[in-house]
């Protein structure tokens, strides 16, 4: 038998235990220094391959009027710096329990289950954000990309933390999934390679034809990569701040509701299958 | 005839050394140290052909090295080794031609298909020929009584179901040497004991030999007529079984009931091990005093209504050789 | 042992039997990882398109030449995928110590590892064949005897140059515990690198992915062979388009030798 806390007097809420697995989340991921160096070599090598892309296309065409040849690599730079902490699966470990049955032990402990999950891929995050320092300076000293204006830049920071909740929330729900079927690994491919593409990470949004671009905003991946960029390249303007933002924020919305809502019925579902 | 021949086998691994904490992990990633383990230190031993072995030590003394080493896996920092003529880790997969091995925690079927795809797979691998596979076949599934799952995915069968296919598994080529990695960790009383039956049979019937790892003394007690102990990577004991106890389990127990309780118990040459109401137990080495003179010095000092000693099992032998060391007990020569 | 080859094929055949019952017994499984497949071509093809309706040409490549040259790739990564994606598993198998259950039986180790049953199914490399057909005929490729004499081999040779990668990400498992970041960045790398003429990049790129890591190989000198476009500027003839079998073949021995190497040490120093 396993219960849940709900239906139960709830012990007092301690944050340490929560703490203490960001922590361990972080530690587990610095044991493997060889991803480390990688993800740094990563970064460089495809900034680089960007830069030569970009620069072959507008050297033979004319340029789009909206952004500049500088400006498009800046963009590439900075979302291929948002993807070091943006493309980590934070709540992998849920999928993973629930395919091995491990599960059902969290459940006996005496903590919020998806609080866990959270502490423990913030701990992740947050090795990986540590990475943003040299890539960042990477990013500046070789490649010389653009710094806007301090306000842009904590409109680009606030808009890249919405962005980073929607996808936190959108990878909640996908793994959330997990409770009905257990092969979601191509599942969250598809919704990774979408993201890519329909994200505007590898291509600026405003570059897509007409008609693809309506389609687009009707998808959550635009709010992850596309608002914060084309703030921190001021193709979003300050005026239109409010309005950019809002939107990732009803994002936010809507995948939490879908999320809690899919999570209260997966753990029922543990339950009363005993996993 | 020797079919294992292991002389000053040894095995040295170097083991990062990691320091706690996250300041611990980022210098971890620019710099290394290192510190050397021996895993297996100066190991001789000798098999003949047809013997049945239990390999046995605490967990980390060697153990899984060695077999790993007469296996092919590894190849030893020092020392010879021969398995049926050949040098395992130059002529790997002569050697592989000779041998079976079943990883008690680690199975070699395909968890998603029934036993005979995997068997079909492993007689593709060791080239059997279609009528020895369909003898073998026939004669583990009556042992074994393998019909009732044959055509089960793997992944619904019970842990001592699996394991019962694992050993046909690792029989099916007619290995000269089998290795039993901790062969029947988990099982339910009736699976290892058809387990234990399997590996009887095969010993006797095909004169396979047979070397066990297992924590199990059980196994050892109903399997093993030799044992080979290893602690710290050395050999401490290698010899009968009956010798094991006859060197090592010097110490009997004596209980007995009093007819009134005493107030201070006191008999030279024995020691208090416990005493529950009436009852108490004395430990006594049978070299230095023999259980009748004892009896006798009890019986001289207090009314007692009731004797009765307990020998000493593999389990209490083991454990205390594990425990005490090797210092204390004479040291067993290779047979 | 001169046996060897015949009982190879005995265990090849029995590989392909359990990966195909294995296939049928996860039926939705294998549908939503074909589900998988065609989206990530299709969005590969679909990203293609975007940039190319907004800038037309690509250092002279219509996104006509573009498609033909993603579908030559897509047709040899998808054998490479179909055949040798298994070699991709056995770091995994080092970790959770599978490994040492290969070098326990009498075949080789690398075969062995090709040949370890999963889920693995043609699916992908059918999809790519209609997906080089139907961009054979969208380029305008000239098809004669020339053409179908040497596509196959071509493809033969640019999946040994996928196996080769993959093999050597593989044996550094021998000394890394994880290598999964090294094979994504491989992954991306030869993903964008094989997406656009090689024209594009500087001459030390170009000279990288023709001698190092030979993925102009793969589709870039077939491609430019069969559609006759310009110089890569590194003096290679366009001939060079047909050299890709001996390229698959000369960097698969290099990377084995490797994967002995650390074969060799993995039972030196065990773990």
């Amino acid at each position: 038998m396993i219960g849940t806390a709900e239906g139960r007097r709830r012990p007092r809420f301690r944050l340490e235990p929560y703490v203490e697995f960001a922590r361990t989340a972080m530690a587990r991921e610095a044991t493997y220094r060889f991803d480390v160096f990688t993800t740094i070599g990563s970064f460089v090598v495809r900034v680089y391959l960007l830069r030569m892309v970009w620069t072959a296309l507008y050297a033979h065409n004319a340029a789009p009027h909206e952004l500049s040849r500088h400006a498009i690599i800046t963009y590439s730079a900075v979302a291929l710096l948002m993807g070091i902490v943006m493309d980590i699966d934070q709540t992998r470990a849920l999928k993973d329990k629930l395919h091995d049955g491990s599960i059902a032990t969290d459940f006996l402990k005496p903590i919020i289950v998806p609080f866990y999950f959270f502490a423990d891929g913030t701990g992740e995050v947050l090795f990986h954000a540590v990475l943003l320092i040299p890539a960042t300076l990477i990013a500046l000293l070789i490649f010389h990309i653009i710094v806007p204006a301090p306000a842009v830049l904590a409109a680009f920071a606030l808009s890249f933390f919405l962005g980073y909740m929607v996808g936190f929330f959108l990878n909640f729900l996908l793994n959330c999934s997990a409770f009905w079927t257990l092969e979601i690994s191509a599942v969250q491919l598809i919704v990774t390679w979408l993201t890519d593409l329909f994200g505007g990470e590898l291509i600026p949004l405003i570059l897509f034809p007409a008609f693809l671009q309506n389609f687009i905003y009707a998808l959550p991946f635009a709010a992850m990569f596309s608002t914060p960029l084309l703030i921190y390249v001021g193709v979003i303007p300050p005026s239109r701040y409010l309005e950019s933002m809002g939107l990732q924020l009803v994002w936010i919305v809507v995948l939490a509701l879908v999320s809690t809502v899919m999570w209260r019925a997966g753990s029922r579902r543990i339950v009363v299958q005993g996993g | 005839m020797a079919i294992i021949e292991a002389t000053d086998l040894t095995k040295v691994f170097r083991r990062i050394v990691r320091r706690p904490g996250i300041g611990g992990a980022v210098r971890a990633l620019f710099s290394r140290e290192y510190e050397d383990k021996v895993a297996v230190d100066g190991v001789n031993f000798t098999l003949a052909e047809g013997e049945l072995v239990g390999y046995l030590g605490p967990n980390g003394a060697g153990k899984s090295t060695t077999i790993k080493i007469l296996t092919g896996i590894l190849v030893p920092t020092s020392g010879s080794v021969r398995v049926a003529g050949v040098v395992p880790y130059q002529r790997r997969q002569e050697n592989a031609e000779n041998i079976g091995v079943v990883f008690g925690q680690r199975s070699q079927l395909y968890w998603d298909l029934p036993l005979r795809e995997s068997f079909e797979l492993l007689r593709a691998i060791y080239d059997v020929p279609r009528n020895r596979y369909l003898e073998n076949l026939a004669h583990f599934s009556a042992i074994l009584d393998l019909e009732r799952f044959f055509d089960t995915p793997v992944r619904q069968l019970s842990l001592g179901e699996r394991m019962r296919g694992d050993f046909a598994a690792a029989m099916l080529h007619d290995p000269k040497i089998v290795y039993l990695d901790e062969p029947t960790i988990g099982l339910d009383v009736v699976a290892k004991e058809a387990i234990r039956e399997f590996i009887t049979r095969v010993n006797r019937e095909r004169g396979t030999t047979v070397i066990l790892t297992t924590h199990d003394l059980a196994d050892v007690e109903r399997l093993t007529p030799r044992v080979i102990l290893i602690d710290e990577g050395r050999v401490i004991f290698d010899g009968a079984l009956e010798r094991l106890r006859t060197e090592y389990g010097t110490h009997r127990t004596l209980v007995v009931t009093f007819a009134e309780a005493p107030i201070e118990i006191d008999v030279p040459g024995a020691e208090l091990e416990g005493r529950e109401g009436l009852v108490a137990r004395l430990r006594f080495d049978r070299r230095l005093l023999s259980a009748e003179a004892l009896i006798r010095r009890v019986m001289e000092r207090y009314p007692i209504s009731d004797v009765s000693i307990i020998e000493p099992d593999i389990d209490t032998i083991v454990r205390r050789i594990y425990v005490e060391g090797y210092q204390h007990g004479p040291v067993g020569t290779p047979s | 042992m001169g046996l060897g080859l015949r009982r190879m094929a005995g265990v090849y055949r029995q590989y392909w039997r359990i990966n195909i019952l294995t296939t049928l017994e996860y039926r939705e499984n294998f549908l939503v990882w074909f589900a998988f497949t065609f989206v990530y071509h299709g969005s590969s093809i679909a990203a293609l398109w975007i940039v190319l309706s907004r800038f037309p040409s690509m250092n002279g490549w219509s996104f006509r030449d573009m498609a033909f040259l993603y579908a030559i790739w897509m047709v040899a990564h998808a054998l490479h995928n179909t055949l040798f994606s298994t070699v991709g598993e056995i770091p995994e198998h080092i970790r959770d110590g599978e490994f040492d259950r290969l070098l326990v039986r009498p075949l080789d180790t690398l075969f062995q590892a090709i040949a370890t049953p999963g889920q693995v199914f043609p699916d992908e490399l059918v999809l790519a064949i209609f997906t080089f057909v139907a961009a054979t005929i969208y380029a305008g490729v000239h098809v004669d005897a020339l053409f179908l004499t040497f596509i196959p081999p071509i493809v033969i040779g640019g999946a040994l140059i996928d196996l080769g990668i993959n093999l050597i990400i593989s044996t550094a498992a021998f000394w890394f515990v994880k290598v999964d970041a090294l094979r994504w960045i491989f992954v991306q790398l030869e993903q964008e690198f094989t997406r656009y003429p090689i024209t594009i990049y500087t001459r030390s790129v170009r000279l990288v992915l023709t001698f190092v890591f030979p993925f102009a190989f793969m589709n870039y000198f077939p491609a430019r062979y069969f559609l006759h476009k310009g110089m890569s500027g590194l003096g290679l003839p366009p001939v060079a388009g047909l050299l890709t079998p001996a390229i698959g073949v000369v960097f698969v021995a290099l990377a084995y030798v490797f994967w002995r190497f650390g074969l060799n040490r993995y039972q030196g120093v065990g773990h």
